[in-house]
């Protein structure tokens, strides 16, 4: 194997694999400041921070042996400049010294850093980006402790609407191209360039254009200072008042790996998670709006229609009596279920189990797909998170008229966590005959046409797997509390700084937003109990357990295993999604 | 050979009327250094028209004096793809206007100096670069290319043989940075002229992925008299680690400044005093710039014995560049200079990367403010320190450059920079 | 503003250029002078259309246009008076030929005269440096070795729509040469 010494520390390295130095430092685990390089981008080494000194051993040209010096040492040539990492690839025997061995190093990095802050807004209680700027951090450890800039410093646009989410101050820039390089090589729409020139550059779109490119808010990810912020997260919250839940993206069939980021059980933005097997750094715009979903327009406690069209609240109690009442009332032959692409597999195994053993037919569910809406990048024609999922536990798949007639042919109409009515599967005068009951996250025409509303946990409220459209489990975690669950007693719930440091009488504590939903496992439990059914689980967890336990495609399959792996490819057919 | 510099015939834009026209330059043996080649391969082969270049150590007009024989020798072997000779005719460095002298009375000179490089490294395509205000010599130049396709020079076939090569001229729009050869190349493909890093170098990654060499105007001019006699021949002149005719473009403060050709190795006080008529108004020098704005400054009492070479003029801590002598007399304000070449290379860093982006305004503030009366003593160690962090950081030389004459002109003349501080507005600090 | 194009003949013109390179994004700098020739600017409906005549990003385009100096990113006078105030033109009084101007104009270098007539801007080294103090004419003809006179001939001869001819600076070097050779 090749060999590489890292501050006096030798290490193996991979010629396969053709990796350049500052990758290779970070993969051991050690760091070196960088600012534009990018794992998943072109190299253009423009920030100059990442310097290393860099030498290799001198070999005789004869016997190709290493050259040795008094002391039995190989004797090194250094380069004569400073290398960017970044950019120098690795040799047999190449010799590293970072800033954490040499002075000069350090010297000319803190050097790279006073040159970038001489024209940097020193903005940072203002700034969206503090708590997480790698600026920041990186003055912090590597930087200049004062400044010897006197002069003045060069004015640039500031917050300028580059379109209709990214929000732009130039000032603040360090011309790093990271945003002009995402359009140019990921999203591939070249909205942003760099324009003018010397310390005038900035970057921008062509005038009257609007920065609407799908995945703009990756650019606002990526920015490693605040001159690109997020307009919908802008001031909202200091990222260290946050909670960060890893989860997936629920809005189309990628299943994009994200992070909730929570404060007060209030979702206040999502991010993607690095997954490479997925959506690498990325997720589209989309898929980070969905925050808006968990937080506003929930089903709040149960209800149901008592006169005309009428909804009103009620209590579980009620909820569960009525409920049972109906199924007690109608020949199990009457009922017609529906799962959802849009729930997740537990969800809809337990739903489907709990029914199917009350001697009602299998679930139908039905795929939500719009055709040519997906890109080939992130998005999906597939409008749902687990159209797969509900495939893998053997629901029965429908067409819009199946489904139609089914309902029509129905004196009891259960549904689980699908808008029919809304995506126009279902009119709301199919619902006008049959008994509907809604088990649901969101008010939707569809629970508005129904008679009785049970009121879920979303995905950001539960533990659960989720099966994209490649075939990949994937899972959430719970991010924000419900009414019935503590953050201090759910070890899968995160703490933040404010959770474990706060007190209940903290201005940023209320219950307000906490939903009054329970998961559907633990509702049919109750609803179980009512019937005297044998029906029992006391997590998503067991529901999981039993499933990989029955179904070939999940053996072996835990939610350790979708941890440890950042989810697991399922042996499944890569059968194309259809409406 | 210094002294004997009088007697010297010019080579490259020789005295005589209407070279620039094409049979003008054929009755003068022009051309005769490509039909040289291209008539007898046997002795002639790519390799050999190299290994001669080589030998005649043409060090490169553009300022960075390397060997363009064995710059041509880093071209890989050919693959069946494309390759390019680009040719700088940017010439922007302040103290620099010869590579247009070329244009306009010579431009045969270069056209064949490209070929026969073309030949030699198998290049396909040739783009002459120029600099966009320059439009009057694109036009020129333009006017020769036309003829020598008319002669068959260039184009398919030349002379009959199976040696095909295009010449393609075109030019810039204002930026001084697309002198820098892999800014060129990106200005060449239609981009904002930003340097690349390196490697890959531009041989085995040049224009459009392919393997490209770039030299200047003046190099290439240079290629034709050393096929024509010899490497020895050419080696004879000038000085001897660096050899040949050299465009002298003289200004500032001298009667006759202009473009004057000379062997290498003039003694720089026999250019200005005899050459470019002395100094005017009978005043004394004071300073002289050798090779265009970024090589550093020389004080008259440096003077003394320096020539006009790579070796002497090291040894009194200054560079031979692009041979743009610039003259200054005894009034000269030091201050004032160094705060316009700083205000230059603010100008025209393009901003791509940290050090010379944030430095070259950084230089140019402070200089600003010593020039204005507001500096203090600090801040001339304040500027040598920022020059120290900017100098071999960054992607291309231009940051180099402008901290050079800043280093220089701070260290030898640093009385009259202390001066002002002393007197400005902050003159206790 | 109505759609801007280009006539069919301009277009021949910029196939001409594109056929030079073997992308069409390199023949940006050119078609840009083209579209300038034609506008006498490119604003940025400009940039769009030569954009869209080259089929590469509006960004790219306005990337390019903002890069470079000598693309007019805004009208400008009939005449734009670009000084050299670098190093050489410095030394050989650049500034008060720039001032001058200024003065006869009653404008400051970056603006234009009010009849629309004069553009002044102070620029960088021009490559006239033996020939300072110069200006340049609308990134076309050098007007070299300037004193005041010379200017206010230069701006009458403007005024009356007289552009100077280019002015050979023709190896009197020579002359020279010989002259000092044969001391």
């Amino acid at each position: 194997m090749p060999e590489v010494f890292i501050d006096g520390t030798r290490y193996e390295y991979d010629e396969e694999k053709d990796e350049m130095l500052l990758q290779f430092i970070l993969d051991q685990g050690l760091e070196v400041p960088f600012f534009c390089y990018h794992p998943s981008m072109s190299i253009p080494a423009n920030c100059r921070q990442c310097m290393v000194k860099v030498g290799t051993p001198v070999k005789d040209q004869e016997t190709g042996e290493y050259e040795l010096d008094e002391d039995g040492e190989r004797k090194i040539r250094w380069f004569p400049k400073f290398q960017t990492s970044c950019s120098t690839r690795l040799q047999d025997g190449m010799v590293v010294l970072t800033q954490e061995s040499s002075k000069e190093v350090a010297r000319a990095q803190k050097d790279n850093l006073e040159f970038i802050l001489v024209n940097h807004p020193l903005d940072c209680p203002i700034c969206d980006q503090a708590g997480e700027c790698p600026l920041q951090i990186q003055t912090y450890k590597y930087g200049p402790e004062g400044s010897r800039f006197e002069v003045k410093k060069v004015h640039k646009p500031k917050h300028v609407d580059l379109g209709p989410r990214v929000t732009l101050d130039a000032e603040r820039c360090i011309n790093c191209t990271r945003c002009v390089r995402f359009t140019e090589e990921i999203s591939e729409t070249h909205q942003l360039t760099i324009v003018q020139r010397g310390d005038d550059n900035y970057p921008t779109t062509a005038p009257g254009e609007e920065f609407d490119d799908p995945y703009s808010l990756n650019t606002v990810d990526i920015c490693p200072v605040g001159a690109l912020t997020s307009t919908d997260f802008r001031f909202k919250a200091r990222v260290w008042e946050m909670n960060q839940t890893p989860s997936i993206d629920i809005t189309n069939g990628k299943g994009c790996n994200i992070d909730l980021w929570t404060r007060d059980n209030e979702v206040l933005r999502i991010t993607p998670r690095q997954n490479e097997e997925v959506n690498d750094y990325w997720m589209p715009d989309e898929g980070r709006e969905a925050y808006e979903q968990f937080n506003e327009n929930r089903v709040d406690r149960p209800s149901i229609k008592l006169d005309g069209d009428n909804q009103s609240n009620t209590s579980w109690n009620n909820a569960i009596e009525t409920f049972a009442e109906v199924l007690e009332a109608n020949d199990p032959s009457d009922i017609t279920i529906i799962g959802s692409p849009h729930a997740s597999v537990e969800e809809n195994y337990a739903f489907n189990k709990f029914f199917n053993l009350l001697g009602v037919r299998n679930a139908k569910f039905t795929p939500h797909v719009i055709p040519g809406a997906g890109d080939g990048f992130l998005i999906t024609d597939d409008q749902a998170p687990n159209t797969n999922g509900c495939r893998v536990i053997n629901l029965d798949e429908a067409d819009d008229t199946s489904i139609q007639s089914n309902v029509a042919a129905a004196k009891v109409v259960i549904i689980l966590s699908d808008d029919l009515v809304g995506r126009e599967v279902l009119s709301t005068s199919d619902l006008d005959n049959p008994y509907t009951i809604s088990l649901a996250t969101n008010h939707s025409k569809t629970t508005k046409a129904s008679d009785l509303v049970i009121p879920i946990t979303c995905v950001a409220e539960h533990a659960a797997s989720y099966v994209n459209i490649d075939g990949r489990i994937q899972r959430s975690y719970p991010a924000k509390e419900t009414k019935y669950t503590n953050r201090r007693l759910n070890l899968e719930m995160s703490e933040g700084r404010l959770d474990r440091f706060g007190t209940n009488f903290d201005n940023w504590v209320s219950e307000e937003n906490k939903v009054d939903c329970l998961p559907v496992w633990d509702f049919l439990n109750k609803l179980g109990d009512r019937l005297g059914l044998d029906f029992k689980y006391d997590h998503s967890r067991e529901v999981f357990a039993e499933l990989s336990s029955s179904i070939d495609e999940l053996q072996g399959i835990s939610y350790e295993r979708m941890d440890e792996e950042n989810g697991v490819q399922l042996p499944i057919e890569q059968k194309e999604v259809k409406a | 050979m210094a002294q004997d510099w009088k007697s010297f015939e010019p080579l490259l834009i020789p005295d005589i009327p209407n070279l620039e026209k094409i049979d003008v330059y054929e009755e003068n043996g022009g051309y005769d250094a490509l039909k040289k080649i291209l008539n007898d391969r046997d002795t002639w082969s790519r390799k050999s028209v190299i290994e001669e270049v080589k030998q005649a150590n043409i060090r490169g007009r553009g300022g960075a004096g390397f060997n363009a024989g064995l710059k041509w020798s880093f071209m890989p072997d050919p693959d069946g793809g494309p390759r390019y000779l680009a040719c700088n005719g940017d010439e922007s460095e302040p103290g620099t206007f010869k590579d247009r002298k070329i244009f306009e009375f010579n431009p045969h000179l270069f056209i064949e100096g490209s070929l026969i490089a073309s030949y030699a490294m198998t290049v396909d395509t040739i783009y002459v670069y120029i600099r966009g205000e320059y439009l009057s010599w694109v036009d020129m130049l333009q006017e020769a290319v036309d003829e020598a396709y008319e002669r068959g020079y260039l184009g398919e076939n030349i002379l009959g043989t199976d040696v095909s090569i295009d010449m393609e001229l075109t030019y810039g729009a204002g930026a001084y940075i697309c002198g820098e050869e892999t800014a060129m190349l990106e200005s060449l493909e239609g981009k904002r002229g930003y340097p690349r890093t390196k490697p890959p170098f531009p041989a085995q990654n040049g224009l459009w992925g392919r393997p490209t060499t770039i030299n200047n105007i003046e190099t290439l001019a240079n290629v034709p008299l050393v096929i024509n006699n010899g490497a020895d021949w050419y080696g004879d002149i000038g000085a001897e680690e660096h050899p040949g005719p050299v465009l002298y473009g003289i200004s500032g403060h001298v009667n006759q400044p202009g473009v004057y050709e000379y062997p290498t190795g003039i003694p720089v006080l026999d250019l200005i005093n005899d050459v470019a008529g002395g100094i005017r108004g009978g005043k004394d020098l004071k300073a002289i710039i050798p090779g265009g704005s970024s090589t550093p400054p020389l004080r008259a009492d440096q003077l003394d014995g320096v020539t006009m070479n790579s070796d002497s003029l090291k040894d009194v801590g200054s560079m031979m560049g692009t041979a743009g002598l610039v003259v200054m007399d005894e009034d000269t304000d030091m201050v004032d200079v160094l705060w316009r070449i700083a205000h230059f290379y603010h100008h025209e860093s393009c901003g791509q990367c940290t050090p010379c982006r944030d430095g070259t305004g950084w230089l140019e503030k402070v200089l600003k403010k010593i020039k204005d009366g507001e500096g203090e003593m600090k801040d001339l160690d304040l500027l040598l320190d920022v020059g120290n962090q900017m100098e071999g950081r960054t992607i291309c030389a231009l940051a180099d450059a402008a901290v050079w004459p800043v280093r220089h002109t701070i260290n030898r003349f640093r009385d009259e920079f202390e001066e002002r501080c002393k007197k400005s507005v902050h003159a206790v600090a | 503003m109505a759609e801007l194009s280009f006539t069919q003949e301009e277009l021949d013109e910029i196939e001409r250029l594109k056929a030079k390179f073997p992308t069409a994004k390199a023949a940006t700098l050119r078609v840009l002078w083209v579209a300038q020739q034609k506008y006498g600017h490119v604003e940025p409906e400009v940039q769009n259309l030569v954009a869209k005549t080259l089929d590469v990003p509006k960004s790219h385009v306005h990337g390019v246009a903002s890069f470079y100096t000598q693309y007019y990113k805004e009208e400008k006078g009939k005449f734009v008076l670009d000084v050299c105030t670098c190093l050489s033109c410095q030394l050989c009084g650049g500034y008060e030929i720039l001032h001058h101007l200024e003065e006869e104009l009653g404008i400051e270098a970056g603006e234009t005269t009010d009849d629309g007539m004069f553009t002044i801007q102070e620029v960088e080294c021009l490559g006239a440096c033996g020939y300072a103090p110069m200006l340049q004419v609308t990134n076309g003809v050098y007007v070299n070795n300037l004193t005041k006179e010379k200017v206010d001939t230069l701006l009458e001869n403007l005024k009356n729509g007289n552009m100077p001819e280019f002015e050979s600076m023709a190896m009197p070097e020579l002359e020279k040469r010989n002259q000092a050779a044969s001391k």
